[in-house]
């Protein structure tokens, strides 16, 4: 009997420590990434993925710092690795949760950086990608806020690019704004970033 | 018994808690310290970043022997597995990982064509929006350094060597026939639709010892592994009309297309110096299908082409010319497979076949040729680490030609043979660090119908001199069989030879590209004959030879102003040769000692237009003139042409597109023909060979039908 119970607490301390650990990992990169840490936090998503194994949302999340990076980057040999790395992350993440809606608009996001990068070099290969992807995802979750929002500011750069009005598209971010309220989820650390992107999307629409 | 299980607990927890500091410092291979590095123990959450001074602390509660990962972007991964108490003030020094961007490249000879902008010297959409080049993707290779302009044949011509010097492969599989039938002086174009390809590589000199076959260059063309998404295209042209349709599944895909041209209505418009009884009609299609395995690609690509036409052909000789029908129907069937075999070894598998006939009839000649070519193909290819790799393999090729002439002034003539020949190749690459690499090969070759087995060495080495630039060096032996016209007479012959030497620069820069490449060709047993055509009673032999010199220059500019894109090529070729049925040796018809090509295209936002020009120069070609004494010695006067194309996007899923080659009306000349007797003054009259016409045009109308409503076609014209 006190062997069961030692074995038992023993088991309840480790199964929490891990818990913990993986939590307060976490929050400790998404603090690291708040305070412009990037390649600290970016370390750390990866050490837990690494840690974690069988987890997809430390490489989606190690993935989104180095793409939103590169946003704000100059530097072509910077740009192109950071790049290739957060698609190596994607790839890990994908073989871990299959058909999943999130993952799907990370990579959307990775392929416009390339055509943000050089339009003239990616823009054919990788327009059609980014398209195909945030239709993927929408088919899987129709109601993602995120994919509504960004596929729609897609959608209106390329109606600019045609001289046609981006307003068009101006009712999808009214859909991505109702969604953004109904989002909720059960696991920690799930993906709910893109509300604070809605002003911006939203300049188009004025 | 609450007392004993909380000692458990904090007992447990203290010794969960017993921390090891581990600590180090990390470097790269100059003693430069590296900040940011991710340091951790494997498979735990205990690891740090290092700092600027390239310092790292971290405490564990881990014990015993533990495997601590280094990783950091451009670097290879660093692992120490030990006792965690030794793990302290460890110093390490990070390798570069020389399959990271701003690694040195294995590049002399070649220019790559693909979606890795490093590597690339075209983007994928050159090949087809460069103007002149009308859709066909030999055009834009045509404006590359060391290719001659031979505007009447269509064909590439590298380096001076003749058009024959140059293979193509399509997926690592050898092409047989790469251009339409056509008739002498009538250019002629790439067989295959450009759509079906993505990444390309055109070599000028020094390839891999993978392929052979090839005195000069070898084109290879990727077809595309896996489409983006389903589509429907039509093309309405003024000579044409087409469709191709893309369809995909889980993890299958299928693209197909049809073209059928017909230049009699072009012809009837536009006055022809050449008489068309037939006009030029051709009926093809292609299809290609993809399977994705767990672990690999099996790819299957099958091509048909049909096409004939009939034309006066001029011949000073004659004075009524003679009468040419051509009919030809070429089969082209390419499988191929590239897969993972696991432990870092992985297979690339393939066989292609073709079958081609022709029915040419000459005034009352009747020619029917029958050639089938089979090539097999399993190279395997071993990476034991980033910075060593080995491939080899093992190629066959088979082919059977024969040929029935039936003439009323003789019995009808019957000539075959079988070319068959095995190869063996094997090639590593080596790189030494980010700065230097070497790839060196060796391919052997045995000829059956002539008898004969060739070694053929192949090296190239490669240094990063900065940042953003570098030099390399190639040499490499080859070896080709005759052609067609001489083996259907002979056999009792030694295999062509060519030693290649280069030695290349490339800046590279912001979207800026300049390529320098010095290269000496030496040519040895070229076949020379000693009638005025290869005949069945003509004598053969491997004795000819000749060399080539010269420097090709390349310059690309992409941002120096705003949606312009420019290239510009020069080439200085100084060749002579003793070949065919040459008195001395001498520069051939086909080789211009410079050529200039000037490419650019536009993009006008407010007219949502892509506009393009292209220029080119070459000087003067070489040509023989009977009333002189010495062989080879007169020159034809420059050739000029200036194309211009206008694509404009109605929508983003129609295009509106028109080209015209040769906007000035420029008066090219060819080549002289002789007659081969003097008239009655004692001279020899002379015609001149010119194009059919001076320019041509082209007006098309091309939609895209598809999910994204964005995908269009563009990148097609």
């Amino acid at each position: 009997m006190k062997m069961i119970i030692t074995v038992l607490a023993f088991l309840v301390i480790t199964t929490t420590q891990a818990q913990t650990n993986y939590e307060k990992g976490m929050t400790k990169a998404f603090e690291f990434w708040k305070n412009q840490k990037t390649d600290e936090a970016a370390n750390l998503f990866e050490r837990i993925a690494k840690a974690e194994k069988e987890n997809w949302l430390p490489y989606y999340c190690a993935a989104q710092v180095h793409i939103v990076k590169t946003f704000n980057s100059k530097d072509g040999k910077e740009i192109l690795s950071r790049l290739e790395q957060a698609q190596n992350y994607l790839n890990e993440a994908k073989t871990f949760s299959k058909n999943n809606a999130e993952i799907t608009i990370m990579e959307a996001m990775l392929n416009s950086a390339y055509v943000i990068y050089d339009g003239q070099a990616y823009g054919m290969t990788h327009s059609p990608k980014v398209e195909a992807l945030y239709q993927k995802a929408k088919a899987i979750e129709p109601e993602n806020p995120r994919a509504i929002l960004y596929h729609a500011e897609w959608q209106m750069g390329a109606a600019k690019f045609w001289g046609k009005d981006p307003k068009a598209f101006c009712p999808e971010i009214e859909k991505a704004i109702l969604y953004f309220e109904k989002e909720s989820s059960d696991i920690p650390f799930y993906p709910q970033w893109g509300k604070d992107q809605i002003a911006r999307v939203q300049k188009n629409c004025q | 018994m609450r007392s004993l299980l909380s000692t458990i607990l904090v007992f447990t927890t203290a010794f969960f808690y017993a921390q090891t500091k581990i600590s180090g410092n990390i470097k790269d291979a100059s003693g430069i310290p590296i900040a940011g590095a991710n340091v951790y123990l494997d498979g735990t959450y205990d690891g740090s970043s290092s700092n600027d001074t390239g310092a790292f602390i971290f405490y564990t509660e881990e014990t015993e022997q533990q495997t601590l990962i280094i990783s950091f972007l451009s670097f290879e991964n660093f692992t120490l597995t030990a006792d965690v108490a030794t793990m302290k003030a460890l110093e390490i020094k990070l390798r570069e990982d020389v399959n990271s961007l701003g690694s040195v490249m294995l590049n002399a000879g070649s220019f790559a064509a693909g979606d890795n902008s490093e590597a690339s010297v075209l983007k994928p959409l050159d090949i087809v929006t460069t103007a002149g080049a009308a859709g066909d993707y030999i055009g834009a290779f045509q404006t590359l350094p060391g290719t001659s302009t031979v505007a009447e044949d269509g064909r590439l011509f590298v380096r001076g060597g003749d058009a024959d010097e140059a293979n193509v492969y399509i997926d690592g599989l050898r092409v047989f026939q790469p251009y339409n039938a056509t008739a002498n002086n009538i250019p002629t174009r790439g067989r295959f639709s450009p759509f079906l390809f993505k990444g390309t590589t055109f070599s000028t000199g020094g390839y891999s010892a993978e392929y052979g076959d090839a005195l000069s260059s070898v084109l290879l063309l990727n077809t595309i592994d896996q489409p983006d998404q389903e589509k429907t295209e039509f093309q309405v042209i003024n000579v044409g009309l087409g469709m191709g349709n893309t369809q995909k599944w889980k993890n299958n895909s299928l693209s197909i297309n049809a073209f059928y041209s017909n230049l009699k209505p072009y012809q009837e418009i536009i006055s022809q110096r050449v008489d068309w009884i037939k006009p030029f009609e051709s009926l093809s299609g292609e299809a290609v299908y993809r399977h994705q395995f767990k672990n690999g690609l099996l790819k299957v690509y099958g091509g048909l082409n049909y096409t004939n036409f009939q034309l006066i052909q001029e011949d000073i000789n004659t004075p009524e010319g003679f009468n040419f029908e051509l009919t030809n129907r070429n089969l082209y069937m390419n499988a191929s497979y590239k897969g993972d075999l696991g432990n870092d070894w992985s297979i690339n598998t393939g066989a292609s076949i073709a079958n081609d006939d022709s029915d040419i009839i000459i005034s009352e000649t009747d020619v029917d040729d029958m050639d089938n070519s089979v090539h097999l193909k399993v190279k395997v290819r071993k990476r034991f680490s980033n910075r060593f790799k080995l491939s080899f393999g093992v190629e066959q090729f088979l082919g059977d030609f024969t040929e029935d002439v039936d003439s009323p002034d003789f019995e009808t003539f019957h000539t075959s043979y079988q070319n068959n020949s095995t190869a063996t190749f094997a090639e590593s690459s080596i790189f030494f660090n980010k700065k230097l690499a070497m790839k060196i090969g060796v391919r052997g070759t045995h000829n059956q119908l002539l008898e004969s087995t060739k070694i053929a060495p192949r090296v190239s080495l490669a240094y990063k001199t900065s940042e953003t630039s570098q030099v390399s060096f190639a040499y490499g032996d080859f070896y080709q069989t005759p052609q067609q016209e001489i083996l259907k007479y002979t056999t009792l012959l030694d295999p062509k030879k060519s030693s290649h030497y280069l030695f290349n620069y490339l800046f590279q820069h912001k979207g800026r590209t300049l390529r320098a490449e010095a290269y000496y060709k030496k040519y040895d047993q070229l076949v020379k004959y000693n009638t005025s055509m290869p005949m069945f009673d003509s004598d053969y032999m491997s004795s000819g030879d000749g060399y080539a010199t010269g420097l090709d220059l390349y310059w690309r500019d992409n941002t120096s102003i705003k949606n312009l894109e420019y290239w510009t090529s020069y080439s200085y070729l100084d060749t002579e040769r003793d070949y065919q049925n040459f008195t001395e040796s001498a520069t051939p018809n086909f080789a211009t000692a410079h050529n200039i090509s000037f490419v650019s295209k536009y993009w006008i936002k407010d007219w949502k237009s892509m506009v393009g020009a292209t220029y080119n120069f070459a000087s003067g070609r070489p040509y023989d003139d009977p009333n002189t004494t010495t062989f080879m010695d007169k020159k034809t006067k420059a050739y000029q042409a200036l194309n211009m194309n206008w694509a404009y996007l109605i929508s983003p899923q129609k295009v509106l597109f028109f080209s015209v080659s040769n906007v000035l009306g420029t008066d090219n000349i060819f080549n002289y023909q002789y007659a081969n007797t003097p008239n009655a003054t004692g001279n020899f009259d002379r015609q001149t060979i010119r194009p059919a016409a001076d320019r041509f045009f082209i007006v098309g109308f091309f939609w895209t039908i598809s999910d994204d409503k964005t995908d269009n076609q563009l990148d097609n014209l």
